[in-house]
Protein backbone atom coordinates (compact mmCIF):
# COMPACT_ATOMS: atom_id res chain seq x y z
CA UNK A 1 0.00 0.00 0.00
CA UNK A 2 1.40 3.00 -1.18
CA UNK A 3 2.16 5.16 2.26
CA UNK A 4 1.64 8.49 0.60
CA UNK A 5 -1.49 7.81 -0.39
CA UNK A 6 -2.70 6.20 3.14
CA UNK A 7 -1.07 9.17 4.82
CA UNK A 8 -3.41 11.64 2.40
CA UNK A 9 -6.13 9.73 3.31
CA UNK A 10 -5.88 9.60 7.23
CA UNK A 11 -5.08 13.60 6.90
CA UNK A 12 -7.96 14.37 4.24
CA UNK A 13 -10.84 12.11 6.47
CA UNK A 14 -9.37 13.80 9.54
CA UNK A 15 -10.03 17.34 8.60
CA UNK A 16 -13.56 16.12 7.09
CA UNK A 17 -14.93 13.90 9.80
CA UNK A 18 -17.70 15.96 10.78
CA UNK A 19 -19.42 15.31 7.63
CA UNK A 20 -19.10 11.97 8.85
CA UNK A 21 -20.38 12.26 11.99
CA UNK A 22 -23.23 13.96 10.75
CA UNK A 23 -24.42 11.05 8.78
CA UNK A 24 -23.60 8.44 11.57
CA UNK A 25 -25.44 10.87 14.11
CA UNK A 26 -28.51 10.94 11.32
CA UNK A 27 -28.47 6.91 11.54
CA UNK A 28 -27.52 5.70 14.03
CA UNK A 29 -28.82 6.09 17.88
CA UNK A 30 -25.77 5.45 20.70
CA UNK A 31 -22.40 5.85 21.09
CA UNK A 32 -21.16 2.33 19.74
CA UNK A 33 -23.48 2.54 16.82
CA UNK A 34 -21.82 5.89 16.21
CA UNK A 35 -18.81 4.65 16.22
CA UNK A 36 -19.29 1.14 14.75
CA UNK A 37 -21.09 3.19 11.79
CA UNK A 38 -18.11 5.47 11.51
CA UNK A 39 -15.85 2.86 11.52
CA UNK A 40 -17.64 0.83 8.34
CA UNK A 41 -17.79 4.36 6.54
CA UNK A 42 -13.66 4.30 6.64
CA UNK A 43 -13.07 1.60 5.92
CA UNK A 44 -15.45 1.60 2.60
CA UNK A 45 -13.84 5.55 1.99
CA UNK A 46 -10.52 3.28 1.96
CA UNK A 47 -11.35 1.24 -0.52
CA UNK A 48 -12.83 3.59 -2.81
CA UNK A 49 -10.27 5.90 -2.11
CA UNK A 50 -7.29 4.88 -5.23
CA UNK A 51 -10.60 6.16 -7.46
CA UNK A 52 -10.77 9.28 -6.11
CA UNK A 53 -9.45 11.48 -8.58
CA UNK A 54 -9.59 14.75 -6.82
CA UNK A 55 -12.01 16.29 -9.28
CA UNK A 56 -14.45 17.28 -6.45
CA UNK A 57 -13.74 18.03 -3.11
CA UNK A 58 -13.42 15.23 -0.60
CA UNK A 59 -16.29 16.01 1.36
CA UNK A 60 -18.31 16.11 -1.80
CA UNK A 61 -16.95 12.43 -2.49
CA UNK A 62 -16.59 11.18 0.59
CA UNK A 63 -20.57 12.02 1.82
CA UNK A 64 -21.52 10.42 -0.98
CA UNK A 65 -19.56 7.23 -0.15
CA UNK A 66 -21.00 7.51 3.42
CA UNK A 67 -24.57 7.68 2.54
CA UNK A 68 -24.34 4.83 0.31
CA UNK A 69 -23.04 3.21 2.80
CA UNK A 70 -25.36 3.91 5.92
CA UNK A 71 -28.45 2.87 3.53
CA UNK A 72 -27.08 -0.06 1.30
CA UNK A 73 -24.16 -1.72 2.50
CA UNK A 74 -24.04 -1.04 6.15
CA UNK A 75 -26.02 -3.97 7.43
CA UNK A 76 -27.82 -3.31 10.57
CA UNK A 77 -31.13 -1.49 10.96
CA UNK A 78 -29.97 2.04 10.55
CA UNK A 79 -33.03 3.12 11.05
CA UNK A 80 -33.95 4.10 15.04
CA UNK A 81 -36.70 2.70 16.82
CA UNK A 82 -37.43 4.73 19.20
CA UNK A 83 -38.06 8.66 19.43
CA UNK A 84 -36.85 11.36 21.38
CA UNK A 85 -33.15 9.37 20.81
CA UNK A 86 -31.26 12.34 20.02
CA UNK A 87 -29.40 13.84 22.52
CA UNK A 88 -29.90 17.50 21.74
CA UNK A 89 -27.68 18.61 24.79
CA UNK A 90 -24.53 16.26 23.64
CA UNK A 91 -23.98 18.12 20.34
CA UNK A 92 -25.13 21.30 21.49
CA UNK A 93 -22.42 24.05 21.34
CA UNK A 94 -23.34 26.62 24.79
CA UNK A 95 -24.28 30.12 23.31
CA UNK A 96 -24.03 33.03 25.47
CA UNK A 97 -27.76 33.49 24.82
CA UNK A 98 -30.11 31.28 23.45
CA UNK A 99 -33.68 30.81 22.82
CA UNK A 100 -35.01 28.03 24.85
CA UNK A 101 -38.59 27.85 22.89
CA UNK A 102 -36.55 27.53 19.43
CA UNK A 103 -34.09 25.06 21.20
CA UNK A 104 -37.31 22.85 22.42
CA UNK A 105 -38.69 23.07 18.23
CA UNK A 106 -35.16 22.28 17.10
CA UNK A 107 -34.84 19.24 19.44
CA UNK A 108 -38.32 18.28 18.19
CA UNK A 109 -37.57 18.59 15.10
CA UNK A 110 -34.63 16.31 15.28
CA UNK A 111 -36.61 14.07 16.58
CA UNK A 112 -39.10 14.12 14.21
CA UNK A 113 -36.11 13.86 11.68
CA UNK A 114 -35.51 10.52 13.15
CA UNK A 115 -38.67 9.29 12.18
CA UNK A 116 -38.20 9.45 8.77
CA UNK A 117 -37.32 6.35 6.67
CA UNK A 118 -33.78 5.63 5.56
CA UNK A 119 -33.86 7.49 2.04
CA UNK A 120 -36.07 10.45 3.36
CA UNK A 121 -32.96 10.96 5.82
CA UNK A 122 -30.85 10.96 3.09
CA UNK A 123 -32.78 13.50 1.26
CA UNK A 124 -32.79 15.66 4.44
CA UNK A 125 -29.47 15.49 5.60
CA UNK A 126 -28.23 16.82 1.26
CA UNK A 127 -31.38 19.34 1.80
CA UNK A 128 -29.12 20.21 5.03
CA UNK A 129 -26.25 20.13 3.55
CA UNK A 130 -27.06 22.83 1.45
CA UNK A 131 -26.94 20.66 -2.25
CA UNK A 132 -28.77 21.46 -5.07
CA UNK A 133 -31.38 19.10 -6.82
CA UNK A 134 -29.34 18.25 -9.40
CA UNK A 135 -27.03 16.97 -6.72
CA UNK A 136 -29.48 15.24 -4.66
CA UNK A 137 -30.86 13.25 -7.77
CA UNK A 138 -27.42 11.90 -9.13
CA UNK A 139 -26.44 10.98 -5.42
CA UNK A 140 -29.92 9.11 -4.84
CA UNK A 141 -29.81 7.90 -8.64
CA UNK A 142 -33.59 9.64 -8.85
CA UNK A 143 -34.91 12.40 -11.72
CA UNK A 144 -34.53 15.81 -10.40
CA UNK A 145 -37.97 16.65 -10.48
CA UNK A 146 -39.17 13.78 -8.60
CA UNK A 147 -35.97 14.64 -5.56
CA UNK A 148 -38.41 17.91 -5.39
CA UNK A 149 -41.87 16.21 -5.32
CA UNK A 150 -40.23 14.11 -2.79
CA UNK A 151 -38.37 16.69 -0.72
CA UNK A 152 -42.23 18.60 -0.41
CA UNK A 153 -43.62 15.65 1.14
CA UNK A 154 -40.95 15.21 3.57
CA UNK A 155 -41.40 18.67 4.27
CA UNK A 156 -45.08 17.46 4.74
CA UNK A 157 -44.76 14.88 6.54
CA UNK A 158 -42.17 16.70 9.08
CA UNK A 159 -44.93 19.31 10.12
CA UNK A 160 -47.72 16.36 10.57
CA UNK A 161 -45.30 14.57 12.72
CA UNK A 162 -44.64 18.68 14.76
CA UNK A 163 -48.39 19.23 14.62
CA UNK A 164 -50.41 15.77 14.68
CA UNK B 1 -40.03 30.14 8.71
CA UNK B 2 -40.09 26.50 7.24
CA UNK B 3 -39.26 23.82 10.13
CA UNK B 4 -36.34 22.66 8.14
CA UNK B 5 -34.82 25.89 7.84
CA UNK B 6 -35.08 26.44 11.26
CA UNK B 7 -32.89 23.23 11.64
CA UNK B 8 -30.70 24.26 8.88
CA UNK B 9 -29.68 26.81 11.04
CA UNK B 10 -28.64 24.83 13.63
CA UNK B 11 -27.36 22.27 11.68
CA UNK B 12 -23.78 23.34 11.10
CA UNK B 13 -23.55 24.59 14.87
CA UNK B 14 -23.87 21.21 16.17
CA UNK B 15 -20.53 20.39 15.67
CA UNK B 16 -18.84 19.34 18.85
CA UNK B 17 -18.28 15.70 18.10
CA UNK B 18 -15.84 14.05 19.60
CA UNK B 19 -12.96 14.15 17.12
CA UNK B 20 -11.56 10.61 15.77
CA UNK B 21 -7.67 10.95 15.55
CA UNK B 22 -5.03 10.26 12.79
CA UNK B 23 -3.93 7.02 14.72
CA UNK B 24 -7.45 5.56 15.57
CA UNK B 25 -8.35 6.08 11.14
CA UNK B 26 -5.40 4.22 10.64
CA UNK B 27 -6.24 1.20 12.66
CA UNK B 28 -10.14 1.34 11.49
CA UNK B 29 -8.47 1.35 7.33
CA UNK B 30 -7.14 -2.01 9.27
CA UNK B 31 -10.37 -3.21 10.34
CA UNK B 32 -12.84 -5.75 8.18
CA UNK B 33 -15.29 -4.41 6.53
CA UNK B 34 -19.31 -6.40 7.79
CA UNK B 35 -20.78 -4.59 4.90
CA UNK B 36 -23.45 -6.97 2.97
CA UNK B 37 -21.07 -6.96 -0.11
CA UNK B 38 -18.72 -8.91 1.92
CA UNK B 39 -21.08 -11.47 3.18
CA UNK B 40 -22.65 -11.69 -0.48
CA UNK B 41 -19.21 -12.61 -1.20
CA UNK B 42 -18.64 -15.12 1.98
CA UNK B 43 -21.85 -16.78 1.46
CA UNK B 44 -21.43 -16.69 -2.40
CA UNK B 45 -17.77 -18.64 -1.95
CA UNK B 46 -19.88 -21.35 0.32
CA UNK B 47 -22.62 -21.63 -1.85
CA UNK B 48 -20.36 -22.89 -4.97
CA UNK B 49 -17.97 -24.64 -3.00
CA UNK B 50 -20.98 -26.84 -2.02
CA UNK B 51 -22.13 -27.45 -5.00
CA UNK B 52 -18.41 -28.41 -6.53
CA UNK B 53 -17.36 -30.69 -2.92
CA UNK B 54 -20.96 -32.27 -3.76
CA UNK B 55 -20.40 -33.26 -7.43
CA UNK B 56 -17.13 -34.29 -6.21
CA UNK B 57 -18.21 -37.11 -3.14
CA UNK B 58 -21.13 -38.33 -5.71
CA UNK B 59 -18.57 -39.15 -8.23
CA UNK B 60 -16.63 -41.40 -6.53
CA UNK B 61 -15.39 -44.84 -8.35
CA UNK B 62 -18.24 -46.67 -7.43
CA UNK B 63 -20.86 -44.32 -9.17
CA UNK B 64 -19.04 -44.51 -12.14
CA UNK B 65 -18.83 -48.31 -11.77
CA UNK B 66 -22.82 -47.86 -12.01
CA UNK B 67 -22.70 -45.62 -14.37
CA UNK B 68 -20.82 -48.24 -16.88
CA UNK B 69 -23.13 -51.00 -15.80
CA UNK B 70 -26.13 -49.06 -16.71
CA UNK B 71 -24.09 -47.70 -20.47
CA UNK B 72 -25.27 -44.05 -19.37
CA UNK B 73 -20.73 -43.73 -18.79
CA UNK B 74 -20.48 -41.21 -22.30
CA UNK B 75 -23.68 -39.46 -21.71
CA UNK B 76 -22.60 -38.52 -18.47
CA UNK B 77 -19.12 -37.25 -18.91
CA UNK B 78 -20.94 -34.65 -21.60
CA UNK B 79 -23.01 -33.61 -18.17
CA UNK B 80 -20.43 -32.99 -16.48
CA UNK B 81 -18.26 -31.42 -19.08
CA UNK B 82 -21.41 -28.93 -19.74
CA UNK B 83 -21.56 -28.89 -15.62
CA UNK B 84 -18.22 -27.37 -15.12
CA UNK B 85 -18.42 -24.99 -18.43
CA UNK B 86 -21.89 -23.80 -16.49
CA UNK B 87 -20.10 -23.28 -13.14
CA UNK B 88 -17.13 -21.70 -14.86
CA UNK B 89 -19.20 -18.92 -16.87
CA UNK B 90 -21.31 -18.40 -13.55
CA UNK B 91 -18.29 -17.43 -11.27
CA UNK B 92 -17.27 -15.10 -14.40
CA UNK B 93 -20.81 -13.43 -14.35
CA UNK B 94 -20.44 -13.51 -10.13
CA UNK B 95 -17.22 -11.84 -10.26
CA UNK B 96 -17.87 -9.24 -13.49
CA UNK B 97 -20.65 -8.02 -11.18
CA UNK B 98 -19.52 -8.33 -8.12
CA UNK B 99 -16.48 -5.70 -9.71
CA UNK B 100 -18.77 -3.11 -10.73
CA UNK B 101 -20.69 -2.77 -7.16
CA UNK B 102 -18.85 0.39 -6.41
CA UNK B 103 -19.88 2.55 -3.28
CA UNK B 104 -19.38 6.20 -5.48
CA UNK B 105 -22.24 4.90 -7.43
CA UNK B 106 -25.87 6.26 -6.92
CA UNK B 107 -26.99 5.18 -4.40
CA UNK B 108 -29.61 3.34 -6.65
CA UNK B 109 -27.22 1.70 -9.11
CA UNK B 110 -25.30 0.09 -6.19
CA UNK B 111 -28.41 -1.25 -5.03
CA UNK B 112 -28.96 -2.41 -7.89
CA UNK B 113 -25.46 -3.76 -8.90
CA UNK B 114 -25.86 -5.66 -5.16
CA UNK B 115 -29.17 -7.42 -6.06
CA UNK B 116 -27.78 -8.44 -9.82
CA UNK B 117 -24.54 -10.53 -8.07
CA UNK B 118 -27.03 -11.91 -5.73
CA UNK B 119 -29.05 -12.86 -8.61
CA UNK B 120 -26.19 -14.87 -10.65
CA UNK B 121 -25.76 -16.49 -7.18
CA UNK B 122 -29.03 -17.64 -7.05
CA UNK B 123 -29.78 -18.40 -10.57
CA UNK B 124 -26.99 -20.99 -9.79
CA UNK B 125 -28.43 -22.43 -7.38
CA UNK B 126 -31.69 -22.82 -9.18
CA UNK B 127 -30.08 -24.13 -12.14
CA UNK B 128 -28.57 -27.12 -9.75
CA UNK B 129 -31.25 -27.49 -8.19
CA UNK B 130 -32.96 -28.42 -11.72
CA UNK B 131 -30.28 -30.40 -12.53
CA UNK B 132 -31.03 -32.29 -9.15
CA UNK B 133 -34.60 -32.54 -10.47
CA UNK B 134 -33.22 -34.50 -13.38
CA UNK B 135 -31.03 -36.68 -12.00
CA UNK B 136 -33.37 -37.67 -9.06
CA UNK B 137 -35.93 -38.54 -12.00
CA UNK B 138 -32.98 -40.18 -13.93
CA UNK B 139 -31.98 -42.28 -11.01
CA UNK B 140 -35.65 -43.44 -10.62
CA UNK B 141 -35.72 -44.82 -14.22
CA UNK B 142 -32.87 -46.35 -13.88
CA UNK B 143 -33.50 -48.07 -10.91
CA UNK B 144 -37.15 -49.34 -13.13
CA UNK B 145 -34.67 -50.75 -16.06
CA UNK B 146 -31.73 -52.29 -14.08
CA UNK B 147 -32.53 -53.04 -10.14
CA UNK B 148 -33.62 -56.48 -9.63
CA UNK B 149 -35.71 -56.03 -6.45
CA UNK B 150 -37.55 -53.34 -8.51
CA UNK B 151 -38.36 -55.16 -11.47
CA UNK B 152 -39.42 -58.10 -9.33
CA UNK B 153 -41.91 -55.48 -7.65
CA UNK B 154 -42.56 -54.36 -11.08
CA UNK B 155 -43.69 -57.74 -12.03
CA UNK B 156 -45.60 -58.80 -8.77
CA UNK B 157 -47.23 -55.29 -9.31
CA UNK B 158 -48.17 -56.19 -13.10
CA UNK B 159 -49.51 -60.12 -12.09
CA UNK B 160 -51.84 -58.56 -9.14
CA UNK B 161 -53.22 -56.47 -12.13
CA UNK B 162 -51.47 -53.05 -10.14
CA UNK B 163 -48.91 -51.86 -12.92
CA UNK B 164 -50.38 -48.14 -13.48
CA UNK B 165 -51.21 -47.94 -9.47
CA UNK B 166 -47.42 -48.85 -9.00
CA UNK B 167 -46.03 -47.11 -11.13
CA UNK B 168 -47.99 -43.78 -10.06
CA UNK B 169 -47.21 -44.29 -6.63
CA UNK B 170 -43.71 -44.10 -7.36
CA UNK B 171 -43.97 -40.60 -9.66
CA UNK B 172 -45.79 -40.03 -7.04
CA UNK B 173 -43.18 -40.78 -3.94
CA UNK B 174 -40.60 -39.03 -6.23
CA UNK B 175 -42.48 -36.11 -6.81
CA UNK B 176 -43.11 -35.05 -3.03
CA UNK B 177 -38.95 -36.38 -2.81
CA UNK B 178 -38.51 -33.86 -5.17
CA UNK B 179 -40.38 -30.82 -4.11
CA UNK B 180 -39.18 -31.21 -0.31
CA UNK B 181 -35.37 -30.54 -1.26
CA UNK B 182 -36.52 -27.72 -3.60
CA UNK B 183 -38.73 -26.63 -0.53
CA UNK B 184 -35.68 -27.09 2.13
CA UNK B 185 -33.72 -24.87 -0.40
CA UNK B 186 -35.92 -22.37 -1.09
CA UNK B 187 -37.00 -21.88 2.73
CA UNK B 188 -33.24 -21.64 3.52
CA UNK B 189 -32.55 -18.97 0.63
CA UNK B 190 -35.24 -16.90 1.99
CA UNK B 191 -34.95 -17.20 5.38
CA UNK B 192 -30.79 -16.43 4.39
CA UNK B 193 -31.17 -13.53 2.01
CA UNK B 194 -34.14 -12.07 3.83
CA UNK B 195 -32.10 -11.64 6.67
CA UNK B 196 -29.10 -10.12 5.07
CA UNK B 197 -30.92 -7.91 2.58
CA UNK B 198 -34.00 -6.87 4.30
CA UNK B 199 -32.87 -3.19 4.94
CA UNK B 200 -31.72 -3.25 0.94
CA UNK B 201 -34.79 -4.38 -0.27
CA UNK B 202 -36.80 -2.20 1.83
CA UNK B 203 -34.53 0.87 0.85
CA UNK B 204 -34.52 0.06 -3.02
CA UNK B 205 -38.13 -0.07 -3.14
CA UNK B 206 -38.05 3.12 -1.03
CA UNK B 207 -36.46 4.53 -3.88
CA UNK B 208 -38.02 3.25 -6.77
CA UNK B 209 -41.48 4.59 -5.27
CA UNK B 210 -39.74 8.14 -5.72
CA UNK B 211 -38.92 7.50 -9.27
CA UNK B 212 -42.50 6.09 -10.21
Amino acid sequence: MDPELEQLFVKQLKENQNIIHKICRLYTSGEDAHKDLFQEITIQLWKAFPKFRGDSKFSTWAYRVALNTAITLYRKSTRSVQTSSFDTTNHFIKQEEYNYEEEEQIKLMYDAVYQLNDIEKALVFMYLEDKDYQEISETLGISEVNARVKMNRIKTKLKKILNP
Amino acid sequence: MEELDLLKKDWNKRNSFEQVTEHEIYKMRHKTSSSIVKWLLAISIIEFSFWILLTLILNDEKYQVKLHRYGIEDCMFWVNAINYAVLVLFIFFFYKNYRTISTTDSTRQLMGNILKTRKTVQYYIWYNLGIVTVNIILSILMLFYHNAQMQSLMEDATAKGHKEIFILMCSGISLVFIALIIGIFWLFYRLLYGILLKKLFVNYKELKKIDL
